[in-house]
């Protein structure tokens, strides 16, 4: 593989790794912040492999896939919009609306649904999308505020009077029985927001240029070994050995903890979340298969319990 | 090199295909087979409120998980796409891909029985990787190595079902697991509407039937090399024996698997950390004290 | 030991990359070979943050032992060429985590809700 190439696959890696992340943190959909938070290790991923540690290279893929659909599940149990239907009808920036292209925005029950109106500071970063017409309605401030910041995607800073001029209502349908707003308005588009982009900018040009201006970077002739699982094994087990128990020990810890926190369990109790459960009522059997069918209807043996029955299987 | 990467898709489309044949002929009448053949390939299907991105990236991810697979499984001495010093570590990596491809469809999807295939789907997940590792762990401890390679070597003596039944019945039961066939079928129960394959058609809808008769494919190609000693064997050349080994064990997996009620996923979850789980340590401990009696390569 | 070029591992992980890469034109030829026009539209309400799902505590356990499942792996390849102190520095392992599926299991963790 020749130089060339190397730096070719480098810059691949490290495009995956640093778009994963950006989109990570724009998108508006929670479990495409998860798949992309995926992506972006499977870039990191990238990065080690090309660096001749193909065990640790696989093991972050391995690691990451397992913990991050883990990680959506619990995102998704807890967060009221995890598919992002809801914001994606919502004012955002260039970049969050490219990474969330794709979702389709929750349909408003009646016609006249409320636009947007902008804030009047425009700073220079933000170019979203302008809505047509602006239709001003009485904003619920109290409870847009008490919401806004609870949310906690972007530091508030100005009181309510402040946000009243900029921001309007979200009319959000109520012919569904799906989650409804509550006359919430979740723009994304705050003051603050540039004055963040700012920061971020200076510290990520101070990082780099500490990392390029360091004084001198050694090179080695060494190569590294090939078979990196041996090597690693082999130092396991004899200079990081407690380390490597720590590490058991440490996970049994936190099996110790989860178990206790699970118990009871603490679902949240909103009413359009005991609507379904993802439910395992038995299982179908195989037409024709010969076993004997079990004695009484469809009563259940397992330890399981029904806690909520969906309200029909098929249709609608 | 592209020769052989093209050689490794060959093999995988003729791989499935021979699959889905087999799947087919092993049912009896009025079971229905396995949940790659119910795919509708005809029809093309629009979702109004699906995640547009995601959706289509199930199959494709699938499919790609399958592929990377497939490069690191020898059918003879010369035959593999790549010897890759991880080699078995990285196919049950990449096999998860399968799951995540599954479960990315069926989040997008955004219908009822989708996104609830998806809950199950990651549910299987949950219990079939550890035990399946330690059905791994108990061979590479053997062979000493993670070369897929080196592992038909080290049983050119013995094969290691013998040394291991517990680790075979062990990788049986996973591997049904790992592949969605009978009895752990839940993501493609008849009740959701055959979860993700219900919300796909057309161009997604093959992909899912390659992907799925795929992932059986590898089940049972990595079970042969595990366990059944890959390509080797007398008389014949070897890759007829990895392909005689292969389906014989698709085969019998798949007759144990029809012998069972189909399990819910709660079933499967205590079955799979309740009882394979510590027979998988069990198994890993057992293992370890052959090899230093000195049984074994 | 000195080399002049990359590792040879590299050569072998760019093979899987061309192996991904056509597995990608693969599903793309397969994905424009069906464009028609589509055939069946399906109007579903979005239904995404109505589930919720009884295995909570399967996939916290799940993550703890994917992580001992990384150490396993390396162990394992190490293990023959080691021999007894391998053995017993897994036995406490195995210990350490069984002792964490059986607090699990007995304070009623390894239940479906």
């Amino acid at each position: 593989m020749t130089a060339g190439l190397e730096i070719i696959a480098f810059a691949i890696c490290a495009f995956i790794a640093i778009t994963g992340a950006l989109g990570m943190t724009t998108t508006m959909s929670m479990f495409r912040s998860g798949i992309f938070l995926m992506a972006s290790f499977v870039g990191v991923a990238g990065l080690f492999i090309l660096l001749a540690a193909d065990l640790i290279g696989v093991l972050q893929i391995m690691m990451y896939i397992g913990g991050m659909l883990v990680m959506i599940l619990f995102m998704v149990l807890v967060m009221h919009d995890p598919g992002g239907a809801m914001m994606a009808g919502m004012d955002m920036s260039f970049v969050e609306r490219w990474f969330s292209k794709g979702l389709v925005p929750r349909e408003p029950a009646q016609s006249g649904h409320a636009k947007h109106m902008h804030g009047d500071h425009q700073r220079g970063y933000n170019d979203h999308h302008h809505g047509n017409a602006v239709q001003p309605d009485e904003p619920n401030d109290r409870k847009a505020a008490a919401m806004r910041s609870g949310h906690g995607a972007h530091p508030m800073e100005h009181t309510d009077d402040d946000e009243q001029e900029g921001q309007v209502m979200h009319h959000s349908g109520d012919k569904h029985d799906d989650m409804d707003m509550g006359g919430m308005d979740m723009s994304m588009d705050t003051p603050v927001r540039p004055i963040a982009v700012w920061l971020a900018a200076a510290v990520s040009v101070v990082l780099v240029s500490m990392l390029l201006l360091r004084p001198a970077w050694r090179i080695i002739d060494a190569a590294p070994d090939p078979d990196s699982a041996r090597s690693i094994g082999h130092l396991l087990m004899e200079k990081y050995m407690v380390a490597f128990e720590g590490a058991g020990f440490l996970i049994l810890i936190g099996i110790f903890g989860a178990v206790l926190l699970a118990r009871p369990s603490t679902h949240p109790d909103d009413p359009s979340r005991s609507a379904k459960v993802a439910i395992d009522e038995r299982p179908e059997p195989i037409a024709d298969d010969g076993l004997t069918p079990l004695a009484g209807a469809r009563g259940s043996t397992e330890h399981h319990m029904h806690r909520h029955h969906r309200p029909e299987e098929h249709g609608a | 090199m592209i020769a052989t990467a093209a050689l490794v898709l060959v093999a995988l489309v003729l791989g499935a295909a021979l699959t889905l044949l087999v799947e087919r002929l092993s049912t009896p009448h009025h079971v229905e087979p396995g949940p790659a053949q119910a795919a509708d390939v005809r029809h093309s299907l629009v979702i109004a409120n699906s995640d547009r991105w995601l959706l289509p990236a199930g199959p494709v991810v699938a499919l790609t998980g399958v592929a990377l697979a497939l490069v690191v499984l020898p059918f003879g001495p010369g035959l593999i796409g790549r010897d890759l010093g991880i080699g078995v570590f990285y196919v049950i990596v990449v096999i998860d891909f399968v799951v995540l491809g599954l479960a990315l469809a069926g989040w997008g999807a955004n219908t009822a029985h989708a996104v609830e295939a998806c809950y199950r789907i990651i549910a299987q997940l949950v219990a079939y990787v550890v035990p399946l590792g330690l059905a791994y762990v108990g061979v590479i401890m053997m062979a000493r190595s993670l070369s897929t390679v080196a592992i038909v070597e080290a049983q050119s003596g013995l094969w290691f079902v013998v040394l291991q039944p517990i680790g075979f019945v062990l990788y049986l039961v996973t591997g049904l697991m790992q592949s969605y066939r009978a009895p752990f079928l839940e993501p493609f129960a008849a009740s959701i509407g055959g979860g993700v394959l219900d919300v796909s058609a057309g161009w997604s809808a093959l992909l899912w039937r390659i992907a799925l008769a795929g992932v059986l494919f590898l089940v049972a190609a990595i079970g042969a090399l595990l366990y059944l000693g890959g390509a080797t064997g007398p008389l014949l050349p070897g890759w007829a024996w990895m392909i005689i080994k292969t389906y014989a064990l698709m085969a019998l997996m798949l007759w144990l698997g029809r012998l069972v009620r189909p399990f819910s996923t709660a079933q499967m979850l205590a079955l799979s950390w309740k009882l394979l789980i510590p027979l998988g340590l069990l198994n890993v401990l057992l293992v370890g004290g052959l090899i230093l009696l000195g049984v074994g390569p | 030991m000195t080399s002049s070029g990359p590792s040879p591992i590299l050569n072998d992980y760019g093979f899987v990359a061309l192996v991904l890469v056509m597995a990608l034109g693969l599903a793309l030829l397969v994905a424009a070979a069906f464009l028609r026009a589509p055939g069946l539209l399906m109007r579903t309400p979005s239904i995404w943050g109505q589930f919720r799902f009884g295995y909570a505590v399967y996939a916290l356990i799940f993550l703890a032992f994917d992580m001992e499942m990384i150490f396993m792996y390396p162990w394992a390849v190490v293990f023959a060429d080691i021999g007894i102190s391998a053995f017993l520095d897994m036995l406490v392992f195995i210990v350490l985590l069984g002792a964490g599926i059986a607090y699990a299991w007995g304070m009623g963790g390894l239940e479906w809700e």
